[in-house]
């Protein structure tokens, strides 16, 4: 994304108690173990709403993937076929790298669930983990724009949040800009231009919901209008609970679909006591190598 | 089952749900390829320390303190295998013992069984009791083991041992000092009793008053009323120990008292009419006088002293039946008052160990409730080492574990052990010798009542829980209770 000539526009918001659902998707991955012949995936997503002051859930999952050089692109192409009905005749590039392959998988099934949960819900908020920003292998755009479109048809509102952002403006981190007003507010992001292939399909804003120093990107569906945009926020902080300024909905879909260790060795056991894989340990090289001075080759 | 970790004698054990283990059972560690394997009992289990499972357990209660509802839809069915993960137990284990060539035990814990290769299974009580070789031709079964088995231990193991039977109250310790005492009897030894409670009154009667077996073999004796003694047949040495022990007479006045004695001894005078007419016609000094005659009227008070010997012969004649067909003579010392009661036990005491060095009794098996409301200091050491020698060997029994002495605990043979959760009266008894403090203090805690831990001897120092057996015995001692049948 280019911040070529990005204003920031401030909005006060204020809760709104309009009764309405509020749903949230995540989706996880792990790689569980290697094998000689490639490697031990699991994934798992949770879809979460709050009705009724209650939380309740349905998780999918763990799904367990043994992907190896030769049939990750089937594999691939079978999820992807299977999950958001694409299979561009491209797909054999676009077929990622074993060591991708867990996160692309689980991003095949967050786009699912967002699918259904936007064909499903009427009249409801769906929080998204990340942004609609689409035009990327992991995130088509024609399946963005069909999922975003479902939900409009269903009187839904889609917002994305992320926790991390790279956007930046005259040097600093919009999620560190400050405003006058006292929180809840949004600031919005006027004059942005996105770099081709990428396609925005969300208005993006800084999102201040509660007091504290948190602030994170939000992307609305760029369809609604500016009045919709506002309602949303103010419904959102109307029926979630938002502490540190991040809805609780979507705080508890992402820890229900984490894999904790315990489950890691759980799925380990499952796999060798049903499949009889054996999985190998290879020797952590910067440990090897540096003794106490190699951190381990995920922090090098 | 996988070994985990081995530090000193203590052995850790990785244990899944389907592979219950509980504190006190036996596991076998057997490395096929060293030929050997170790004998390891449980005394904890703990949760293994599983990554994650804190998250785990956090995140199933994220609703308000509420399970929050969902449905999961697990195609694999992995959950059994989390839950099967998260309650892996960590058994800690005490090494007692080494097998060689599957027969030869010994107690080293010094060799490394192969944490890869090592097979570990349960050992079942009775193959753990033929491993130590806890036989004997004179058994005692104790009760059932948590196996089904039953615990028998030989009578020949009490024979010259100072045993202990502690635990806190209504937990079963007279009821194993029954058991203990019905069974010598049957194998005709002599048994004294201090009962300080009435409870061994009714040895010999069934549950519903009628007369059992042992109704012959057990005689009560009751001080002042069918237990008496005579000044004639009291030797001075006896009599001066109660004097000094039991009613504090000093030294000076103990020296007068002495020539008293002989003088009317020579006289062959020694009633208790004529001590008293000695005393107050003795030329000595006042205070001398005054101390005499106060120690002679407690003696007098005390109805234990008579001058007429046929009351005086019951105890004699008790113990030589007992010599012949083995009984139990039970010192009922009820409604005795403390001065008194160390009065007759210094008394008795005397009479064994006289009884004894003249051979004219074999060995008694003397068992002592609550002991030091009636034994003297200096008499514990004399138990434990003198009076062994002689042929008395002691049970304490007690509730109170620190009223016996530390070096009673270090010398005790056997040791049975019942219930305690008071830290105090834990550390207590694991200063016994016999046994590791942390078997002590991690089993003895959780014991349900009726259940004993048996250390010692007896079990070959392989420390064993057992249920102590019901006997038809009529229950005695009960406490007196305000609201009982007030409905």
């Amino acid at each position: 994304m280019l911040d070529a000539t990005l204003t920031l526009k401030p909005i006060q918001v204020k809760p709104r108690n309009t009764e309405t659902l509020v749903a949230a998707i995540d989706t996880s991955s792990i790689k569980i173990g290697e094998t000689k012949n490639g490697v031990l995936v699991a994934i798992r997503g949770a879809n979460i709403w709050k009705q009724n002051k209650h939380y309740r859930y349905i998780r999918l999952g763990p799904f367990i993937f043994h992907i190896t050089e030769e049939n990750k692109t089937e594999v691939y192409n079978t999820l992807q076929k299977a999950y958001i009905k694409q299979q561009s005749e491209q797909n054999h590039q676009h077929t990622p790298n074993l060591t991708q392959m867990p996160t692309r998988l689980a991003t095949l099934l967050e786009r699912w669930l967002q699918a259904a949960a936007a064909k499903t819900m009427s009249n409801s908020l769906i929080l998204f983990d990340g942004s609609l920003t689409a035009g990327t292998p992991d995130a088509p755009a024609n399946v963005m724009r069909e999922i975003l479109g479902n939900a409009r048809e269903m009187e839904n509102a889609v917002l994305a949040f992320s926790k991390m952002t790279t956007m930046r403006l005259n040097g600093n981190l919009i999620t560190d800009i400050l405003s006058k007003c006292t929180p809840p507010y949004i600031l919005e992001l006027a004059g942005l231009r996105v770099k081709p292939p990428l396609i925005p399909f969300g208005d993006i804003y800084v999102a201040r919901l509660s007091k504290g120093n948190y602030a994170f990107r939000l992307d609305i569906d760029k369809e609604l209008s500016s009045q919709e945009k506002i309602e949303a926020v103010e419904k959102l902080i109307g029926n979630d609970l938002l502490s540190q300024g991040y809805p609780e909905t979507l705080r508890l879909a992402h820890i229900l679909c984490t894999f904790t260790a315990n489950e890691v060795i759980a799925m380990q056991h499952f796999i060798a006591r049903r499949y009889g894989l054996k999985m190998i340990n290879r020797p952590d090289m910067h440990r090897l190598l540096f003794g106490p001075f190699g951190k381990g080759e995920t922090s090098a | 089952m996988k070994l985990y970790k081995k530090e000193g004698n203590v052995v850790q054990i990785l244990s899944f749900p389907n592979e219950a283990a509980e504190k006190g059972d036996y596991l076998l560690i057997e490395d096929a390829e060293a030929g050997r394997a170790l004998i390891a009992q449980v005394i904890d289990v703990q949760f293994a320390s599983i990554p994650g499972v804190l998250e785990e357990l956090l995140r199933s209660l994220p609703d308000g303190g509420e399970i929050m509802r969902g449905e999961d839809f697990d195609p694999l069915e992995i959950a059994p295998h989390i839950t099967y993960i998260q309650d892996a137990s960590l058994l800690i284990c005490k090494i007692r013992a080494t097998i060689e060539n599957g027969e030869n035990l010994s107690p080293t814990s010094a060799w490394l069984p192969s944490r890869s290769q090592s097979t570990i299974k349960k050992l079942s009580i009775p193959t753990l009791l033929k491993l130590a070789r806890v036989d004997g031709e004179l058994p005692i079964i104790l009760g059932g083991t948590k196996d089904a088995s039953l615990l028998t231990i030989d009578a020949s193991s009490l024979d010259g041992r100072l045993n202990i039977i502690t635990g806190k109250k209504e937990t079963g310790k007279s009821h194993l000092s029954k058991l203990l005492i019905s069974n010598l009897i049957g194998y005709r030894a002599t048994v004294v009793v201090f009962d300080l409670n009435g409870e061994y009154l009714s040895l010999g009667m069934t549950s519903d008053g009628k007369r059992n077996a042992l109704y012959d073999k057990i005689h009560v004796l009751t001080p002042a009323q069918n237990f008496k003694v005579a000044l004639k047949q009291l030797n001075l040495h006896v009599l001066l120990e109660i004097l000094i022990h039991a009613l504090h007479l000093p030294g000076t006045s103990a020296r007068e008292f002495r020539r008293i004695w002989q003088s009317l001894k020579e006289r062959d005078m020694l009633t208790l009419h004529e001590l008293g007419e000695a005393i107050r016609n003795w030329h000595c000094n006042q205070h001398v006088r005054d101390a005499l005659f106060s120690r002679y009227y407690a003696l007098v008070n005390s109805g234990f002293f008579t001058d007429n010997i046929a009351e005086a012969t019951l105890l004699e004649e008790c113990l030589f039946k007992a010599k012949e067909q083995g009984s139990a003579i039970i010192v009922n010392l009820r409604n005795t008052s403390p001065i008194d009661r160390q009065i007759v036990v210094e008394y008795l005491l005397g009479k064994l160990v006289e009884l004894l060095t003249s051979w004219k009794i074999k060995a008694v098996f003397l068992f002592a409730e609550e002991a030091h409301l009636y034994l003297r200091e200096t008499y514990w050491d004399d138990i434990v080492t003198r009076m062994r020698h002689f042929g008395i060997f002691t049970t304490f029994i007690t509730n109170q574990p620190d009223t016996i002495r530390e070096n009673i605990y270090r010398q005790a043979d056997n040791i049975f052990l019942f219930n305690f959760t008071n830290e105090h009266d834990l550390e207590v008894v694991s200063r016994a010798a016999r046994v590791d403090a942390e078997t002590v203090k991690s089993i003895a805690r959780d014991l349900p009542p009726h259940h004993c831990l048996v250390l010692g001897k007896v079990v070959r120092d392989f420390p064993i829980v057992v249920k102590v057996r019901a006997l038809d015995i009529k229950t005695m001692g009960e406490t007196r209770l305000f609201f009982k049948n007030l409905n």
